[in-house]
């Protein structure tokens, strides 16, 4: 890690370098230590699908996948990340063809509004990962960190059960990298 | 009919479309259109909005209630690097002038406070800065010197406050902003002759919509090409350039609003002009594209979207046999320091106050009263969610007076469903109905009356468990009077009639149909209502259908997703834009397959020649034929290029309110009717309640898409279990708002919802719009609240809870377990 | 909704964490960040300097050292909940994290982080003195060590001096046949509690040996009830013994009135929750 001086908001602040891959891709960044890892990805790696509803580490939809757990990047510093691996809503789709996860969400209406939906699917994606085969009471629980003002998580619950089937029955090569 | 109601003529059904089985898409749960962009991360929301050059903006905020503003130092805050501006009211004021208001006549509010604040979170200066950051830094450094003024809390001690108490002195001598009454029909009259007469207090608290993504805007201004472009989450981007242009000093042509995906509404985002004012404003003083995102806490305390708040006096009046003849009130609502959309809220819920019952007539005095809170706004039920409590309160209250079942009270005085169109006391019309059907449904999916004696037989063992039902309407397709007709008649402002949407519809070459919209997506479903009402009409596939948004310079006529309006509007639109389709279709069709244009029909995609196989078309080569060989069809302008049309589809049943205010017009028809049970069990120690079991049982009409409506009635269930169970906004005696965070202003998560949640649906069709849709998007908040109220009120029946108060929170409940414990022991 | 601006240190060992703690200035540590950087966030904290200590693996474990088991300062709150040891010795831990967060955030909140943090209404300070865990603190050159039931000294304010980490947990492991009782009310899962009360005893010739209680969310900081552990130690369990026991409790509760309901809620709550406690807790002992 490297710093280099410059003078931020009227403090003399240092600026962080450091190397993150993101989605697969490596990064290499240099940005103020303040700064939020989900803004980083947002506005430095421009991956705006990932969602900030409330930064005070509620609402869930700022989750992103860092080194295979489900975290708030609202709560965590950008700088914090260097040499982690992270998977945003934008690496889950698999080229041209959505995430049996993400599926699972348009067939089963997991989504209206879609704001909490990257948070929901990054949840899920540690969820399944860690249980392939969830009760619904399980999957309750898990999503119960991830705040949905529109479905009322009926339905989201029974895209994760359903995404769950999917990825059971995929030929294990095919599965996507467990998280 | 009551004779005041005489004057008030229903107009003819404009339905093109009848009602009919065994449709192809319409009635099917296709997958939606929206998701494969949304799912991907792709959707476009707000804040993903990035324009070259783009500053951004922070806000300083009140941190007081009520005070006036003696001097502001930005001195500091400009010094720091990285920041492009500061700006006071008063710099503001140079560009912009104060929001436009709905209250007649207007009550001042201007995007940043000018001379003093009045609520907690107003923005007093704005920093634009490089970043947030820098922005936010800055804004720590404006400094305020205040004077600090008496702040109004209460809603009764506000309304009889004076001096510098007075939250407007300039515009009104009181803090009570409107005070209007009413009666509509013999009110006196049939309390004078009442046999009975039940009268409850009853409140409802604030809260609100809370969509998890905030409000927001980017905002440029060119001075040499005319003015602001701006991309906005509103609802309403086609209908608020009119609005607020004045405010902006420049013409509505002036100003390109750029819609864009948004993270939820539930009303919150219906107009939104204060921010974009706010923004635009600060653009054009900066000299730089400006965006600003509300962080949460600035979308609780500053963006007057609160919802209703209001104590009622109420009275419900019976003949000796239960049968109901009156109902009356009194309401104060605390609307907060401004007034908006004036009482629209009450104007809204005089669509269906006297719920689905028989009541002859109905009386009202409803009272605006001004407070040191963020002001009001639209939230799911526009108002009507608390008259859907109060009265189903009052039936519960009539019910335990007359010692009879509440069911059978319901049921005794319900509309009969020969007797549609109703038209109720106010004036307002139910088009159809049949409510008896729905409670069946309901009472059988959910074994009422197995429940019911199941909890008695718990409740015998010392367990609190208790069932209610609620049986509410669900009000559809607004008219805009519902804004002003409460208004004094003498100054009743901005007396809008219109709620068109439109929509433009071209066939391009490639067989594509391209499909523009005028309203944006806020969670709802337009592309795909649109996709399967336009293919069931014009035979085509819906996935050759591919969607687009106007902006307000290239589109026209869309009043956007609210008052449960989109789906039944947009599929007027869409038949009519397919009966010009159709023809056009027809006429180059037919030509192309030489025969005459009574000759064909649209078949699977194609104009295909009535009763022979294989003689067609694909609109496809139609349109590509029409697009680029133009000397393949006669001349004359019937044959110009190009396959494509426009269509606007107005109100389909409305009329105006009286002139003397004896009714309100027709101006909410299109009714769905709801069920909802639900069983409950209280810990009696601790105030806690489990959802033990629960039934929701809908009808809104014909169905377009039944999962997108299951969605939209879990979805309002959900909010209103929050409004029932744990949602308040809190404010101290200085006007403190002191929970405004997710930790604290606790919206249900996955694990407060019932895990028995059945929802079934009754398909009674508007004789009114095409297919007999009826909108669906409030309807689990507006019957929630009543029977989960009822329910626990069950459960603690034999402990003497009286609920006269919404949220009953763990703390309140457990009080008013404390409170009957210790008038039961002395 | 911004942190304010820091500078921001991120030490590969502890020596080196513990060096740039002596340093002066307004520094933080820097563990899972789930309630500091909330409060960055709002700027309710704004330290001018972060020590990050995320990458001192050495303080990650969960670990058997015989009569004890030893948590470190980068045991995630996640991986104690789910481990075989906690969930042997200590179901109580594992029952907890149910109602503490959820799991994102539980992914990287630690334990050491949660009881330096010291919220009123966090369960494991009340858990950690019933269990009468000891508390490691380093600091350059010297190391101490505290009682769980010491370290608490008040909302958000603890024993800890602003040079010392708080290395390790060390909760010794339970008599055979210990019972334990959890009880919380809080307006959802997840969130803070409005009032947890947690317990331990044994049963020895019908009587209860060894009670030790606490509670949480309702005075200004987690505590242990000794009157009440005095009230029970070598009393038959029944229901009136514990609701008269309750019944103390609550009378000399200290309650601030706050939105998560009057002070009488809370003596109320106390009532409801500390006889269920005891009942699991005796169900429990064997
Ligand atoms: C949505 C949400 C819900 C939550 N619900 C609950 C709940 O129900 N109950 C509950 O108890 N908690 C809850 N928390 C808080 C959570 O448990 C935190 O993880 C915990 O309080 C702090 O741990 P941390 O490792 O994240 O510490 P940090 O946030 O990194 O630090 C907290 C404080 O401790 C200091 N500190 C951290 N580690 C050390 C150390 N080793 N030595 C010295 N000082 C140190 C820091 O300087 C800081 O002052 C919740 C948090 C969120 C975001
Ligand atoms: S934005 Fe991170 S939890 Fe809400
Ligand atoms: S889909 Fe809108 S918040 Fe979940």
């Amino acid at each position: 890690m490297t710093g280099n001086q410059f003078t931020e908001g009227g403090t003399n602040m240092t600026k962080v370098s450091f190397k993150v891959t993101v989605n697969g891709r490596a990064r290499e960044a240099t940005v103020p230590p303040r700064m939020l890892l989900s803004d980083f990805i947002r506005q430095e790696l421009s991956l705006p699908g990932t969602h900030v509803g409330c930064e005070h580490g509620v609402c869930g939809s700022c989750n992103v996948i860092v080194d295979g757990q489900a975290v708030r990047s609202c709560l965590m510093f950008a700088v914090q990340v260097e040499g982690s691996e992270i998977t945003t809503v934008e690496g889950l789709t698999q080229g041209d063809a959505l995430h049996p996860i993400q599926q699972a969400f348009w067939e089963e209406h997991g989504l209206q509004c879609g704001f909490c939906t990257p948070g929901m699917l990054a949840t899920a994606q540690e969820l399944l990962a860690q249980n392939p085969d969830p009760t619904d009471d399980e999957i309750r629980e898990a999503i119960s960190g991830n705040l949905c003002r529109c479905t009322g998580y009926e339905f989201i619950i029974s895209a994760i059960r359903s995404a769950a089937v999917k990825l059971r029955e995929t030929d294990t090569e095919t599965t996507p990298q467990p998280v | 009919m009551s004779s005041h109601l005489k004057s008030n003529v229903i107009p003819p059904s404009r339905q093109r479309e009848v009602p009919r089985t065994g449709m192809t898409w319409i009635g099917q749960s296709m997958k939606r259109v929206e998701d494969p962009r949304i799912l991907s991360g792709k959707g476009g929301y707000i804040d993903d909005v990035a324009v070259p050059g783009m500053a951004h903006a922070a806000m300083v905020s009140s941190p007081h209630a009520h005070a006036r503003i003696v001097s502001i130092d930005t001195s500091k805050a400009k010094a720091l690097p990285g920041v492009i501006g500061v700006y006071t009211g008063e710099d503001l004021a140079t560009v912009a002038d104060p929001c436009p208001s709905f209250a007649a006549p207007p009550i001042t509010q201007h995007a940043i406070s000018v001379g003093k604040v009045r609520h907690v979170g107003e923005v007093v200066a704005a920093v634009v800065a490089e970043d947030r950051y820098i922005a936010e830094d800055a804004a720590e450094l404006v400094e305020v010197e205040w004077e600090i003024l008496p702040p109004n809390v209460d809603l009764e001690v506000a309304a009889a406050a004076a001096g510098d108490a007075l939250l407007h002195p300039d515009d009104r001598d009181s803090n009570v902003a409107l005070d209007e009454s009413f009666s509509f029909g013999d009110v006196d009259q049939h309390f004078a002759e009442a046999h009975t007469v039940v009268k409850r207090r009853l409140r409802w608290q604030r809260s609100s919509a809370q969509a998890i993504e905030t409000c927001g805007v980017v905002a440029q201004f060119d001075p040499f090409k005319g003015g602001y472009t701006i991309h906005s989450n509103s609802n309403f981007y086609n209908f608020i350039p009119f609005v607020i242009g004045g405010s902006l000093r420049v013409s509505p042509g002036e100003l390109r609003i750029i819609p864009v995906l948004t993270g939820g509404s539930f009303g919150s985002k219906v107009f939104n002009h204060k921010i974009i004012i706010l923004t635009a404003g600060l653009a054009r003083l900066a000299g730089v594209p400006v965006k600003y995102i509300e962080d949460r806490l600035e979308h609780f305390t500053n963006s007057d979207s609160h919802g209703s708040d209001r104590l009622y006096d109420a009275e419900l009046a019976m003949a000796e046999d239960g049968t109901f003849t009156s109902l009356r009130f009194t309401v104060m609502d605390d609307y907060g320091a401004y007034l908006q959309f004036g009482v629209g809220t009450h104007g809204n819920a005089m669509a269906q106050v006297t719920g689905p019952y028989q009541i002859q007539s109905f009386g009202m005095r409803v009272m605006a009263v001004l407070t040191n809170k963020t002001q009001q706004g639209p939230y799911r039920g526009f108002g009507s969610e608390v008259t859907n409590w109060v009265m189903e309160r009052m039936v519960d209250a009539a019910a335990e007076e007359l010692g009879r079942d509440p069911v059978a009270l319901r049921e005794q005085n319900m509309i009969q469903p020969d007797q549609f169109p109703y038209m109720i006391p106010t004036g307002n019309i139910y088009d159809s109905g049949n409510f008896q059907k729905v409670l069946e449904e309901a009472k059988t999916m959910f074994d009422f009356d197995g429940w019911r004696s199941k909890a008695r037989a718990m409740r015998a063992k010392g367990r609190c468990v208790g069932v209610g039902l609620a049986t509410c309407m669900e009000r559809s397709v607004y008219g805009p009077t519902e804004w002003w007709s409460l208004n004094n008649k003498e100054t009743p402002g901005f007396t809008l009639t219109s709620t068109p949407e439109g929509i433009t519809v071209r066939l391009d070459p490639s067989g594509k149909m391209f499909v523009t919209l005028n309203s944006p997506m806020v969670g709802n479903s337009p592309e795909t209502v649109v996709a399967q009402i336009l293919a069931e009409r014009l035979t085509i596939a819906p996935e050759d259908i591919v969607f687009n948004y106007s902006d307000s310079q290239s589109g026209f006529n869309g009043v956007g997703p609210q008052g449960s309006r989109f789906t039944a509007m947009i599929a007027g639109a869409c038949v009519s834009a397919s009966i010009k389709l159709e023809e056009k279709l027809k006429r180059f069709g037919a030509h192309m397959l030489q025969r005459r244009p009574e000759d064909v029909e649209l078949r699977n995609g194609a104009v295909a020649v009535k009763g022979l196989k294989d003689q067609e078309k694909a609109f496809g080569e139609i349109a590509l034929t029409s697009s680029f060989f133009r000397l393949s069809f006669p001349d004359g302008e019937e044959f110009d290029s190009g396959i494509e049309t426009t269509a606007v589809y107005d109100h389909p049943l409305s009329t105006d309110p009286a002139e003397d205010r004896s009714h309100l017009g027709i101006f909410y028809p299109i009714v769905g009717h709801i069920c909802h049970i639900v069983a409950v069990e209280v810990d009696p120690g601790t105030g806690k309640v489990e959802i033990l079991d629960y039934t929701a049982v809908h009808d809104n009409g014909t169905m377009v898409n039944p999962r997108t409506l299951a969605g939209q009635v879990w979805g309002g269930t959900a909010n209103g279990i929050g409004t029932t169970l744990s949602e308040v906004f809190e404010y101290d005696e200085d006007g403190q708002f002191t929970n405004p965070n997710f930790a604290e202003f606790a919206m249900p998560t996955a694990n407060e919802m019932p895990r028995n949640f059945k929802l079934g649906h009754v398909e009674t069709p508007s004789p009114y719009t095409e297919y007999g849709i009826k909108g669906g998007g409030e309807g689990g908040r507006l019957g929630a609240p009543s029977a989960l109220t009822s329910a626990i009120e069950d459960a603690l029946s034999d402990r003497g809870v009286k609920i006269a108060s919404l949220p009953v929170t763990p703390p309140i409940l457990r009080g008013l377990i404390r409170d009957a414990e210790q008038a039961a022991t002395g | 909704m911004k942190p304010s601006a820091f500078s921001y240190e991120c030490p590969n060992d502890l020596q080196a964490a513990l060096a740039l703690l002596a340093s002066d200035g307004d520094t933080r540590i820097l563990a899972g960040g789930q309630s500091l950087v909330p409060m960055m966030n709002y700027r309710l904290a704004q330290p001018e300097r972060l020590i990050d200590i995320n990458r001192l693996s050495e303080l990650d474990y969960i670990r058997d050292d015989g009569g004890v088991i030893a948590i470190g300062a980068l045991a995630r709150h996640a991986a104690i909940k789910s481990s075989d040891l906690i969930k042997e010795h200590f179901p109580i831990v594992a029952e907890a994290y149910d109602w503490i967060a959820h799991a994102a955030v539980r992914n990287r909140g630690t334990l050491c982080g949660n009881l330096c943090h010291a919220d009123a209404a966090s369960e494991m300070p009340a858990i950690m003195q019933i269990l009468e865990a000891e508390l490691v603190l380093l600091k350059v050159g010297t190391s101490r060590v505290i009682a769980a039931q010491d370290f608490f000294l008040g909302t958000y304010e603890t024993a800890i001096a602003a040079d010392e980490i708080l290395t390790e947990v060390r909760i010794p492991k339970p008599a055979a046949g210990t019972g334990w009782g959890f009880e919380e009310v809080a307006m959802r899962r997840g969130d803070y509690a409005w009032c947890t009360v947690v317990a331990t005893l044994r049963i020895s010739d019908g009587k209860i040996a060894a009670p030790r209680i606490a509670m949480a969310g309702v005075n200004d900081c987690a505590a242990r009830l000794r009157d009440a552990e005095a009230a029970l130690t070598e009393q038959t369990p029944g229901a009136s013994l514990f609701d008269a026991v309750a019944d103390t409790v609550a009378d000399a509760a200290t309650p601030a009135e706050s939105s998560a309901g009057s002070a009488a809620y809370k003596r109320d709550l106390i009532r409801a929750l500390l006889p269920r406690v005891l009942n699991d807790a005796v169900t429990r002992a064997t």
